[in-house]
């Protein structure tokens, strides 16, 4: 099967004459409802919380005193909000900077077929469905501290002269988790930019190499050039993807040491579930979902641009 | 040697290199998992145990071994996840099958809209669902029901499965299904019949997918399902590794056998999952 672009599928209608006009409304109907009672209805529901008092007691009791921006007002001034927000950042900015590039470097090498590159292609993607929880378990094994793989490898390859205590120091510990997350998110990053690269005309690469082109000057002038929209959507793709990460960061360090590597929705699930204030946790859930709108506008504007759907 | 036989060769060194590297997590797992206790900590590590040994894999199944019986009943977490994971799966083909149709086959009002949500739906985080969906699940007395967690799977899983479907679809041309209705099928049966059949791969990859994303998640469990012995298997692991710091062994066969079907999985349906995937996301 050849890759089908988006753009080309959104565009081809097929369309019969239907006998009624309500036919299509029947058949979606199901999918619509259940979406927007488990999706649609919970998002809606949680910005309404957000503007009221809700803790245990209201968890009980089922009446919510609404108190305007109180818990945005609270949660703007709590200086851990900062903290796992600088966090967020640090841990999207380092965990994209490297699945892209390595994800683009290896979608460059394998766009030419050799020996084996098919199967190379399915290990580079073998990560891409395994459980988040056990990605989290094989690196809190591989960070170890006295038996850990990474220590061995870097004590003996003299990189390091003591092993490292990776979780009980706050940069180590963001280290990890990024490190943890970057394997995680190679895959996606490899499927989207090589599909992109495949779709890239091939009668351009043939004038350059007719007029004495090298390998990377194709990927510098060519290449590079012609994946820019790609490339903004992988990117705008990535920072969503990864400004939601919970998962491996729960399992891994909880957050910890201290709040070292406490980022946006690990801080929005801790005020739910340890501290019980749904209000505030409502409130960051909503600061969450502004930024990700943002992003998620930018990225159908770079990849759909002006064209409807 | 000719440039471009120089330029094939380098291509496969560092291809080989890159999967070396890349394979190390998964590679480790497994070979803990075998390793005799004592290689565990061996010093320099051991990278193919030299007696692989099945305990660990034994004591993670319930069977009797020369080790302590451990205090955590693992296959009461498999079967958790099997009946999560196929309940998610048959509720997204229900609500997928006939949504991604109608998007495939008819221009209505809304369907463009429709589509972007769904595109928009699958970026949502599940942190942002599981705070006002526990709150709602608490009221509707959902919480710590199988149910919970099924609906919660369902929609994270939904957007994407009717995606990678509606581009199944619209492979198979239209003049199939007239000749049917001529034929005199209605457009349920002409659906079932002649449609589905023809959409195998498309199904099989929804399947395996919305499996695979329930078999999996972690948020909705940990926050839903309090009772240890309605959990799946990601909090299975999770509770081990909180249990049994140190039982490197067992915690890495565990892990192995929750692994498995995803990667075994993906191996299989590499295809439908990357043009389901990238047909979805990027131009």
């Amino acid at each position: 099967m050849r890759s089908l672009s988006a753009k080309n599928f959104l565009l081809r209608r097929k369309i019969f004459p239907s006998r009624e006009k309500l036919t299509p409304y029947f058949f979606i109907l199901p999918s619509v409802l259940f979406l927007g009672a488990i999706l649609g209805l919970p998002i809606l529901y949680s910005i309404l919380i957000s503007f009221q008092k809700y803790n245990l007691e209201t968890l009980v009791s089922g009446k919510a005193q609404f108190i305007g921006l109180q818990n945005y007002f609270a949660i703007l001034g709590n200086p851990q909000l900062k903290n796992a927000l600088i966090h967020s950042l640090i841990f999207t900015f380092f965990s994209i900077l490297f699945q892209f590039t390595i994800g683009l470097g290896l979608s460059i090498l394998l766009n030419k077929a050799f020996h084996l590159h098919n199967v190379m292609r399915g290990v580079l993607l073998s990560g891409w469905l395994v459980p988040s929880v056990v990605t989290g378990t094989i690196f809190l094994w591989l960070f170890n501290l006295d038996y850990g793989l990474v220590n061995f490898l870097l004590t003996s390859l003299r990189i390091i002269n003591e092993p490292i205590a990776w979780f009980f120091q706050a940069n180590t510990a963001m280290a990890a988790v990024i490190i943890s997350n970057i394997w995680l998110g190679i895959p996606f990053n490899v499927i989207l930019l090589s599909a992109g690269i495949a779709g890239l005309p091939e009668d351009i690469y043939e004038a350059a190499t007719v007029d004495g082109a090298n390998g990377w000057q194709k990927v510098f002038y060519i290449t590079l050039p012609l994946l820019k929209s790609t490339i903004m959507a992988v990117l705008m793709l990535g920072f969503i993807y990864t400004l939601r990460v919970f998962d491996i960061i729960w399992i891994m360090t909880k957050g910890g040491p201290g709040t070292a590597t406490e980022v946006l929705p690990t801080f929005a699930y801790r005020l739910s579930f340890i501290n019980f204030n749904f209000g505030q946790s409502a409130a960051v859930s909503v600061i969450i979902l502004a930024i990700l709108l943002i992003a998620a506008v930018l990225y159908l504007k770079f990849t759909y641009g002006e064209e409807k759907l | 040697m000719s440039r471009k036989k120089i330029e094939t060769s380098s291509r496969f060194a560092l291809g080989l290199f890159a999967c070396v590297i890349y394979i190390i997590p998964l590679f480790w797992m497994v070979s803990t998992s075998l390793k005799p206790v004592e290689q565990i900590f061996q010093k320099p590590p051991v990278l193919f145990p030299s007696s692989p040994q099945l305990d660990s894999y034994r004591s993670i199944l319930g069977m009797h071994t020369n080790r302590p019986d451990l205090y955590i009943n693992t296959v009461v977490y498999f079967k958790n996840s099997l009946i999560i994971a196929t309940w998610t799966t048959i509720l997204v083909f229900l609500l997928a099958v006939p949504g991604a149709y109608a998007l495939s086959r008819f221009k209505f009002r809304g369907r463009s809209a429709y589509l972007l949500f769904l595109l928009v739906a699958q970026m949502l985080p599940s942190v942002l669902l599981v705070i006002p969906l526990f709150v709602l699940f608490k009221r509707l007395g959902l919480y710590s029901t199988y149910l919970s967690v099924i609906f919660a799977d369902t929609a994270l899983a939904l957007p994407f499965a009717i995606i990678i479907l509606r581009t199944s679809f619209l492979q198979i041309p239209d003049t199939l299904e007239e000749a049917a209705w001529i034929d005199g099928g209605s457009r349920i049966q002409v659906l079932w019949f002649i449609i589905l059949p023809l959409v195998r791969a498309g199904l099989v990859a929804v399947g395996v997918f919305s499996f695979l994303t329930a078999w999996g998640e972690f948020v909705f469990a940990l926050s839903f399902l309090p009772k240890t012995e309605m959990q799946p298997v990601s909090l299975g692991v999770f509770q081990f590794i909180g249990m049994y710091k140190s039982n490197f062994d067992t915690m890495m066969a565990f892990s192995t056998l929750v692994a498995i079907p995803a990667v075994v999985a993906f191996l299989f349906l590499q295809r439908q999952f990357v043009s389901g995937l990238t047909s979805g996301s990027v131009k």
